[in-house]
């Protein structure tokens, strides 16, 4: 250990040449330094053997369990699917019961939204993200792989209830009072089953943009990055403003399923109308979610086909930022029948319309590419091709039902189900489809087969078509969706039965599909490396596969570095770029500047474990046992989930580093540990907060819409207690200062002083909780919607103060056994960030709990 | 801004100033999208509010009025974000409509370029936003 650094308050910084020389890049490696470099690499890189298997963190595999599971989910939601299409086939069927059939057509919905279209963005971003920026993997690995396996454990929780007969039945958007009311644990099972699976977007989406931002290679500038990397920049932050909203909203709706506080109950003052908002506001930027990072994968595809560079760049970027802002002014457009003033209503209706630009936008970017090129029709091409056709129809019918009086004719009838199935089928799954016929021999070193391909699309392009098409007649003849049967003499009966008729067809198509992806090709020898003849990173891979990622991370001049610079991968493979070893066989990847993508630091990542697996399970169980009200069980599976959660981040985060600095090859020597804004744990807390604070500011949102929607506070009813509020501003003020306070004192070399404060912080902390819980506790939570929505804030910020206080004893531990030190302090820089959170919370909860209603 | 291709080599204090610098500037790309939506929050809250609790204080076409002028100060707000977005695209001088390079020079027009297209939709998207107060007259 060299004890000269951790002393010195100078922060390292890199040292050498940047940007390397044609000179230094030309100049050869030897040939015994290469067979070295890589045997170095290979052995930080192994995968582990045997049952060890499933201790896999890298994003090759866990990418690959996460597309596979997300594909399963979606296999299974779609037989049902066909069961509601056997059902519907003719008029007065009796296969099927009334409930079954409620049943179905819920987890249906829910499963293709939430256990295949937002779960398949994050698997295939986790899996090419790295290769498409030529990085070794993604900046947490284990994150990746804590979120998969919360995903399969929330995924076969929620499914499998069906198979128990006590699956949740009110529709994929869980309406109350229709929600709230239902027997059974039906609705429980999905409230908390997808909250769960939400963390695990919400941990992907950290992943993703911080792997984005901060894991280019070098010289790879924001305006030469792939586009998929925009898109995935984009969706990523989508994810953090439209998850939280809904999670704030299950938070609520579990409140009064469990302790009847009556959020959506109109009789004491609650309305369902706000379950529709929070919804919404989650839904239909999901939407969005699901398209986008879809078409991203058209962005990859069509410049290879087109064999040109994309046209018109800066327009798709456009496109991207664009739409991912204006999805967010179109949720009540679900909402036009519920009796909102009609000038909102023309809000929503011209926001739905103006989304149409850049959606558009991109589309003919993709088509002017295409005309521009020498377009080869290659399977993936043909599933492109396809999804601009059913893309384009949908959005066609989208333009109709924006404008609010002809939704007030289609709504809840079977025209929203054909469009909403034009848009995903043409928006997510041809494009998602194109986009595994492309990047196949990337995943899996071996091709798809061109002719089952034709066969599969033809099978699920001319299924959509007769399956959905005939949805808009029968739909504008009236009929409404989620019945289960209908009676004969209405016409409807022939429509549906071609619907049914197309469902198979889809069905068919995917089995071939299936049976492609999933047959043993080991007989079909070593595939090219750059089948495609693509130009961009991802296509440097490794033939057979080597399991490093890169075998050295490239200096990029350009937006398609394989057809510009006809070196590169000769030199990659020599192990002519950066960090073309690992000295110590760790894990490392590099970090880079956010524009500019400049080198700044090396950054060990984590390798294989088993406490993410233990971590997803105990986080499991504090989710699913609440379902069945077996409250204690579910605090020590949390607690047992905080415990092993710490000993992940003890043992392998932030710790100090045996070497200050590091040869990151071509002469440039980067730093090895990072704190602050310059670390990219920093950069995963903030994001992540940024989600936490918008949960929260739809908690108080509620306040708010209560207060607009009716007598509120309702007169004579009992305040909150004022003293013990404002109390608990300045106590969570005070142990937010102490925090601040111990970080610089720590900077300073005054460890003493910095554990005084990290010893008295918590007290404060958990003092400002008691008094803000003192001050709510004489009101009846139950009686009303006033005293409950205070009683949810509270609830809201005391939850918070747990990590808050977690995080100043661990802080504390670590200065004193050594972890943290004056200038290897990442952990309390992340404490305080979490802590301007949280103080955030504090007083904006002190403030609506003991002053709003005196005000309003 | 230098248009030199070889100003690339690491800066002094790069970490510390590199969440401030680099955030602000992808940032800015986004102003002219956030004054939509703070357009379209104030538009949907003030009416929603007005309908739900005001409508005996004052009549809808204060209301209006008063949004249409929040119309105004967003549109003079975009567009001036819009201008100064277009001279760092710098189109007229350098005739430069793709910044495919890998140097600083295209980095910073391609982020003039985006941001001035962002503007662009946003002020079209304020617009379409504006018609409902200039034709619906009620809450109803």
């Amino acid at each position: 250990m060299t004890d000269r650094h951790h002393s010195d308050p100078e922060v390292p910084r890199p040292e050498g040449p940047y940007p390397p020389t044609e000179a230094m890049l030309s100049e050869p490696v030897p040939e015994a330094l290469q067979a070295e470099q890589r045997r170095q690499l290979a052995a930080a890189w192994d995968a582990p053997k045997g049952w060890r298997y499933w201790t896999a963190v890298n994003n090759s595999e866990v990418g690959v369990w996460y597309a596979l599971t997300a594909f399963f989910f979606m296999l299974c939601a779609g037989v049902m699917a066909l069961m509601i299409r056997v059902q519907l086939a003719v008029p007065e069927n009796d296969l099927i019961s009334a409930d079954l059939f409620n049943q179905l057509f819920t987890m249906h919905g829910s499963g293709m939204m939430f256990l295949f279209a937002v779960p398949m963005f994050e698997a295939i971003s986790i899996l090419m993200l790295p290769g498409l920026l030529g990085a070794r993997d993604m900046p947490f690995p284990r994150l990746s792989a804590y979120g998969f396996w919360c995903f399969v454990i929330g995924g076969v929780f929620v499914l499998g209830a069906i198979l128990f007969n006590a699956a949740p039945k009110a529709g994929w958007f869980m309406y109350p009072p229709l929600a709230t009311e239902e027997e059974g644990v039906g609705s429980d099972i999905w409230l908390l089953g997808l909250s769960f699976i939400e963390v695990a977007s919400i941990a992907a989406a950290v992943e993703l943009i911080v792997g984005t931002l901060k894991c280019r290679p070098p010289g790879m500038r924001v305006n030469t990055m792939p586009l998929y990397a925009w898109y995935v920049m984009v969706v990523g932050g989508m994810i953090l403003f439209a998850f939280p909203p809904l999670i704030a909203g299950d938070f609520l709706f579990e409140l009064q399923r469990s302790f009847d506080w009556p959020f959506f109950d109109p009789a004491r003052g609650g309305d369902p109308m706000l379950w529709q908002h929070l919804f919404w506001i989650f839904g239909h930027p999901e939407v969005y979610i699901v398209f986008l990072p879809s078409i991203a994968i058209a962005a990859m595809v069509v410049p290879t086909v087109a064999q040109r560079p994309i046209f018109g760049y800066s327009w798709i970027v456009l496109s991207a930022v664009g739409t991912g802002f204006i999805s967010f002014g179109l949720w009540v457009h679900h909402m036009f029948t519920t009796g909102l003033p009609a000038l909102s209503l023309g809000f929503f209706s011209a926001a739905s319309e103006a989304v149409v630009i850049p959606t558009g936008i991109q589309l003919f970017c993709f088509v002017a590419t295409l005309i521009a090129g020498r377009v080869k029709m290659t399977p993936p091409m043909l599933w492109i091709a396809g999804a601009l056709a059913v893309f384009t129809t949908g959005g066609l019918t989208g333009v109709m039902v924006a404008v609010a009086p002809f939704d007030f004719q289609a709504h809840d009838g079977y025209f929203i189900v054909a469009h909403l199935h034009y848009v995903l089928f043409g928006g997510m799954v041809f494009p998602v489809i194109g986009g595994i016929y492309y990047f196949f021999p990337f995943i899996a070193k071996k091709q798809l087969s061109a002719r089952l391909s034709r066969w599969s699309f033809w099978l699920i392009f001319s299924g959509t078509n007769i399956c959905y098409f005939p949805m808009h007649l029968t739909g504008l003849t009236g009929m409404p969706r989620r019945i289960y049967t209908y009676p004969d003499g209405l016409g409807w009966g022939w429509l549906n039965m071609i619907s049914t008729l197309g469902a198979f067809a889809i069905a068919a198509g995917f089995l071939v599909f299936a049976y492609d992806l999933l047959r043993p090709k080991g007989g079909q020898g070593q595939v090219a490396r750059n089948p495609w003849n693509a130009g961009t990173l991802e296509w440097t891979h490794d033939i057979p596969e080597a399991k490093w990622g890169v075998r050295s991370i490239p200096f990029v001049r350009s937006r398609y570095p394989l057809w510009d610079e006809p070196k590169l991968v000769e030199r990659m493979d020599a192990g002519r770029y950066y960090l073309p070893d690992s000295p110590e066989q760790k894990r490392e990847t590099l970090i880079t500047s956010v524009i500019d993508a400049r080198p700044i630091q090396v950054q060990e990542v984590t390798g294989p474990t088993w406490v993410t697996l233990w971590a997803a399970g105990f986080t499991g169980g504090a989710f699913i046992f609440p379902t069945f009200h077996w409250y204690g069980p579910a605090m020590v599976s949390a607690a047992f989930a905080v415990v092993t959660i710490l000993y992940w981040l003890w043992t392998s985060t932030a710790r100090p580093p045996r070497h200050e600095m590091r040869e990151a090859g071509l002469g440039l020597r980067l730093p090895t540990y990072a704190s602050g804004p310059a670390a990219v744990g920093w950069w995963a807390v903030w994001i992540t907060m940024l989600g936490d604070a918008t949960g929260f500011a739809s908690v108080v949102f509620g306040f708010f819409f209560y207060w607009t929607a009716s007598d509120f506070p309702p007169a004579g009813s009992p305040l909150a207690a004022g003293w013990p509020a404002a109390g608990a501003a300045l106590a969570y003020l005070a142990s937010w200062g102490l925090t601040l306070g111990a970080r610089m004192l720590n900077r300073g070399e005054r460890s003493g002083a910095a554990m005084a404060c990290l010893a008295l912080a918590p007290l404060l902390a958990v003092l400002g909780a008691g008094a803000l819980i003192l001050s709510v506790l004489h009101l009846e939570p139950a009686s009303h919607v006033y005293p409950a929505i205070l009683w949810a804030i509270m609830v809201w910020c005391v939850t918070h103060t747990i990590p808050g206080v977690i995080m100043q004893l661990y802080c504390l531990a670590g200065i004193l056994f050594g972890k943290l030190r004056p200038r290897h302090d990442a952990d309390l820089w992340n404490s305080t960030l979490f802590w301007h959170f949280l103080l955030l919370t504090a007083l904006v909860s002190a403030a609506v709990i003991g002053l709003a209603p005196r005000l309003l | 801004m230098t248009d030199d291709a070889t100003d690339d080599a690491p800066r002094h204090q790069e970490e510390q100033k590199a969440f401030a610098e680099e955030a602000d500037s992808l940032l800015a790309i986004t102003i002219a999208p956030l004054i939509w939506c703070a357009h379209f929050l104030v538009c949907y809250c003030g009416v929603a509010i007005y309908c739900a609790k005001w409508q005996q204080a004052f009549s809808l076409g204060v209301l209006r009025a008063g949004l249409i002028g929040a119309t105004v100060l967003a549109l003079a707000g975009i567009a001036l974000i819009g201008w100064f977005a277009f001279r760092r695209w710098d189109v007229r001088t350098s005739g430069d409509w793709v910044h495919e390079r890998g140097i600083s020079e295209d980095r910073h027009r391609f982020l003039g370029h985006a941001a001035f297209l962002l503007a662009l939709i946003s002020f079209i998207a304020v617009c379409y936003v504006t018609l409902p107060l200039i034709f619906i007259g009620s809450c109803a």
